[in-house]
């Protein structure tokens, strides 16, 4: 039997129900890096391995392949381990999937459920570059709903509705709050 | 659709632009005819993907398409832009790389017998993005084929000369176990908590 890991917060557990709650339909592919060779901060824990799917760190190519995924059914949940990493994603994220449904006149609406985290600065802190809040930037950036989630009673509510809104949605987690 | 067809198809539109009935930008294929025809005849199949750039004329006559709905598409301004059910383009250079790349390994999955032609120009296969989609469709035996068509121009630069003929050595590769954990110390990957 596990051991409860008491390392965790409330917020961690109600983000692992969520990514549960994700991972029941059929549709949902988990696609980032420690996605399926660790389980990102505990957060996947319970997903099935075929669910996960592992990519190089190329941050671009893998919002473009999530672009892909979902213009053929799939509904990828596309993970960015620290939300300082996705300005590597910019073209595919901005040019792409955010204007897709413009230039295309509507043709191609995909859908992908953006995942990232603000890093925690606490109790060791890495600099800057891991530790940015870019919510502002990317609210600027991009026509689609961006969430920064902040307590642990909205975690759940967010994610439910990244299930069934029909454009893509950007969901900012605080790494502060897992512990 | 044979040569003559497309060259004509082309004049019709050359013919409308300067009427000033195209009011925006067209990209045309010329030179491109005999080539292609052999590539869609080996290549494609009805339900394969097409992915393409705002130079997608032929690429959409070549596929069975119809002719009368491209008109249509770039008499309202969209030729940079056109768009069908399993046709697909972008105007960002290589910005298709990725997302051909992402519907490919979907095709993969659910045991398609489809596959992908992701259509790019040398300048585009050149750089980064299409070098990591090369290598990632290659070793994931991916059913995708990117078509490079090669001007030697990106615009109007020179790709070859940009990037430099000289074929140097600047790379030094050496091989190492880690011993601690990615950051902090700990035994290689028997940590019971993730560092934040």
């Amino acid at each position: 039997m596990e051991k409860p890991n008491l390392f965790y917060s409330k917020y961690h557990q109600t983000v692992c129900d969520s990514m549960d709650m994700l991972a029941k339909e059929d549709k949902v592919i988990f696609v980032g890096q420690q996605v399926a060779f660790q389980d990102f901060y505990g957060t996947l824990k319970n997903v099935p391995i075929s669910k996960r799917l592992e990519m190089p760190v190329a941050e671009e190519l893998q919002m473009g392949f999530c672009i892909g995924l979902s213009l053929e059914g799939f509904l990828p949940v596309c993970i960015y381990q620290r939300m300082d990493f996705m300005y590597r994603a910019m073209d595919s994220l901005c040019n792409h999937l955010n204007l897709l449904p413009k230039y295309s006149r509507g043709f191609y609406r995909p859908k992908v459920i953006i995942r990232t985290t603000i890093g925690n600065k606490s109790p060791l802190d890495p600099g800057i570059q891991h530790t940015q809040d870019l919510t502002e930037v990317f609210k600027k950036a991009l026509d689609f709903p961006v969430y920064k989630v902040s307590d642990v009673d909205s975690v759940l509510g967010i994610y439910k509705e990244a299930l069934i809104i029909d454009s893509p949605i950007l969901i900012i987690e605080e790494q502060r709050l897992y512990v | 659709m044979d040569k003559k067809e497309l060259i004509d198809f082309s004049n019709e539109i050359i013919k409308l632009y300067e009427q000033g009935k195209i009011k925006a930008p067209i990209h045309l294929s010329d030179g491109t005819e005999d080539k292609l025809i052999k590539i869609f005849q080996q290549l494609y199949n009805p339900g394969d993907w097409i992915f393409s750039t705002w130079r997608s004329h032929f690429h959409w006559l070549l596929s069975g398409r119809r002719i009368e709905e491209l008109k249509l598409q770039i008499l309202e301004g969209h030729s940079m832009h056109i768009f069908d059910k399993k046709f697909f383009t972008s105007s960002i250079v290589a910005g298709i790389s990725p997302i051909a790349l992402g519907v490919a390994h979907a095709l993969k999955q659910k045991e398609s017998k489809f596959k992908v032609l992701c259509f790019l120009g040398d300048m585009a296969a050149s750089i980064g993005l299409s070098m990591e989609c090369f290598k990632y469709a290659s070793g994931h035996n991916l059913p995708i084929v990117y078509i490079i068509e090669n001007n030697g121009l990106s615009v109007t630069t020179p790709t070859e000369e940009v990037w430099g003929d000289k074929q140097t050595d600047n790379i030094h590769e050496y091989y190492y176990e880690r011993v601690y954990n990615h950051a902090g110390i700990g035994e290689n990957g028997k940590t019971k908590f993730v560092l934040f």
